[in-house]
């Protein structure tokens, strides 16, 4: 009997330590990731608002090479443009159409961020409730106080 | 000595390095081996990067325009080209940029590639140390687990009792010293014995000194009550006699308060040298009593020129301890009868009136009035009788 529940409460253990936390963690990093994205293009959108309302049609500006070298470089043409619309892929807009583009992007991005946010606080429910059952096996059949305990 | 005999003690390895130890601490190493390999990676990442950038470099002067697209933020381009091919801004660090043409770019790259071969260089180095501790840890580990014992033999001789007993070492001195050379053992003893005692007592003085000087200012003021509360400080010293060594902070106090009277003592000296001797002489059937305090009497007085250098003018102080120590060396009596001054000048101090004190008696003040005409007697007593309490003054003395 003793046995059984060191071998039960040990399970328990495992699972919170090799599935959910780790599973917490990337998701964490998941949407770290994601909140990266968000930024890229909520400042693509201001660029390309400034652009427009400063009415540019040719822009003089720094590349950087790699290490922090810079060159300068010349755009003729600024009316259009290519932005990366996933998995490698860069769509030539117009200022309008990018526009467009990125409140949809944004849009989705938001919704994914959501998504994330509720699993990291299902998994992290889920470690609770693991620990609590972890705490029920360790300390109800022992001792009476449990009732009494407030987290 | 007796014939050297061999000893020895067999050890199994296991016993001393549990195989499950060993593995853990060669886990440690091989975890810090990957870290120190994923650091290497990146270096040489770094390397690659930095090469493939001198060599574009180097390259881009050659035509004067490059056509490519221009990163505008990370997730959009526009199409546009290099101009300038021999213009390039350089971070020279601390975000300072600086303006190179490409040969210079070129060498600045080179010295970057540089501090980075070396890094690359010392990572090896500890990488290779890393990898001799965690072979030299699966080998103990193994060894461990084959049942390997380890036999420590050492002969009952003096010098290779010293080598191969360290663990014991400590424990094993004394015999060893003893047996050698019992005169030196004693004598090393003693030594240690008195270079820890003057350690200690070093201490005790400086604490004294720190005490001494937040004091300072506090006597300055205690001046105008000393001659009402030194009455009481001195019967309380004559109770708590004996504890030279102890140097509470009360202790401590009461002997500063007594400084002031003998620096006062002092300035008699030097004013009236002949009431001094006459007073002296009144007293001449004390002096036999207080002669066996007599060595604590002539060092405190030196102590507590010492300690009272603060509140009088420079010059009278100095007049004073010159005085004093004329009077130790020439005529100790007069120094030993200091108690018995010491009355009499408190009771002038406080109103810094020394030509009071001088009139011959010692019955001035009408507060001490009632205990100085019980006679000089009593309270000189009690006045040696306090000096053993004054702790410091023998390496006040030591200072001089």
């Amino acid at each position: 009997m003793d046995s059984l529940r060191h071998e039960k409460i040990q399970k328990f253990e495992e699972f919170v330590d090799r599935r959910l936390k780790p599973d917490l963690v990337h998701a964490i990093a998941e949407r770290d990731k994601i909140f990266d994205q968000q930024k890229i293009f909520s400042d693509l959108r201001k660029n390309i608002e400034n652009l427009e309302k400063n009415s540019v049609t040719s822009l003089r500006t720094l590349v950087n090479l790699g290490s922090e070298v810079y060159m300068q470089a010349e755009v003729p043409d600024t009316q259009r443009i290519f932005v990366d619309v996933g998995l490698g892929f860069h769509v030539e807009f117009t200022w309008s159409e990018a526009l467009k583009f990125i409140s949809l992007r944004e849009e989705k991005l938001e919704r994914q961020i959501e998504e994330y946010t509720r699993l990291i606080a299902s998994i992290k429910a889920q470690i609770k409730l693991v620990c609590e059952g972890i705490r029920e096996l360790l300390q109800i059949p022992e001792e009476k106080t449990v009732e009494g305990r407030v987290f | 000595m007796g014939k050297s005999e061999v000893k020895g003690t067999v050890t199994s390895l296991s016993s001393m390095f549990p195989a499950e130890e060993t593995q853990k601490a060669a886990k440690m190493v091989e975890e810090k081996l990957s870290e120190k390999q994923n650091e290497m990676n990146q270096l040489k990442e770094f390397i690659a990067d930095n090469t493939s950038l001198i060599n574009l470099v180097q390259k881009l002067p050659d035509e004067l325009h490059h056509d490519i697209m221009v990163p505008f933020g990370k997730a959009a381009f526009f199409p546009g080209r290099l101009i300038h091919t021999n213009e390039f801004l350089v971070l020279l660090g601390e975000s300072y940029y600086t303006e190179r043409t490409a040969k210079q770019t070129v060498e600045i790259l080179k010295r970057r590639g540089k501090s980075l071969e070396s890094k690359v260089d010392a990572l090896k180095a500890v990488m290779q140390d890393l990898k001799a501790e965690a072979s030299f840890f699966d080998s103990t580990a193994s060894e461990a687990a084959e049942g390997l014992v380890e036999i420590r033999e050492y002969e009952e001789d003096n010098s290779t009792k010293w080598a191969s007993q360290s663990g014991s070492l400590e424990l094993e001195t004394p015999s060893v010293a003893e047996a050698d050379n019992k005169m030196g053992a004693s004598e090393d003893d003693d030594y240690a014995r008195i270079m820890s005692r003057l350690e200690e007592l070093e201490k005790e003085e400086l604490a004294a000194e720190d005490n001494e000087e937040n004091l300072e200012d506090e006597d300055e003021d205690a001046n105008a009550v000393e001659s009402d509360s030194n009455e009481d400080e001195l019967t309380k010293a004559a109770e708590g006699d004996g504890d030279e060594d102890e140097l509470t902070k009360p202790a401590f106090h009461r002997k500063k308060d007594e400084g002031y009277s003998y620096l006062d003592h002092g300035q008699r000296y030097s004013e009236s040298p002949r009431k001094q001797l006459q007073q002296f002489n009144d007293k001449e059937p004390i002096e036999e009593m207080s002669n066996k305090y007599k060595h604590q009497d002539l060092t405190n007085q030196f102590a507590s020129t010492g300690l009272t250098e603060e509140p009088v003018t420079k010059g009278e102080i100095s007049h004073g301890r010159i005085i004093q120590e004329d009077t130790k060396t020439l005529s100790p009596s007069i120094n030993a009868s200091a108690p018995f001054e010491k009355k009499s000048v408190q009771t002038s101090k406080s109103e810094f009136d020394s030509s009071k004190a001088f009139t011959g008696s010692i019955v001035e003040h009408t507060q001490n009035l009632d205990k100085s005409s019980v006679g000089t007697n009593t309270t000189s007593l009690q006045s040696s009788g306090s000096q053993p309490s004054k702790p410091v003054s023998r390496f006040k003395m030591q200072r001089k």
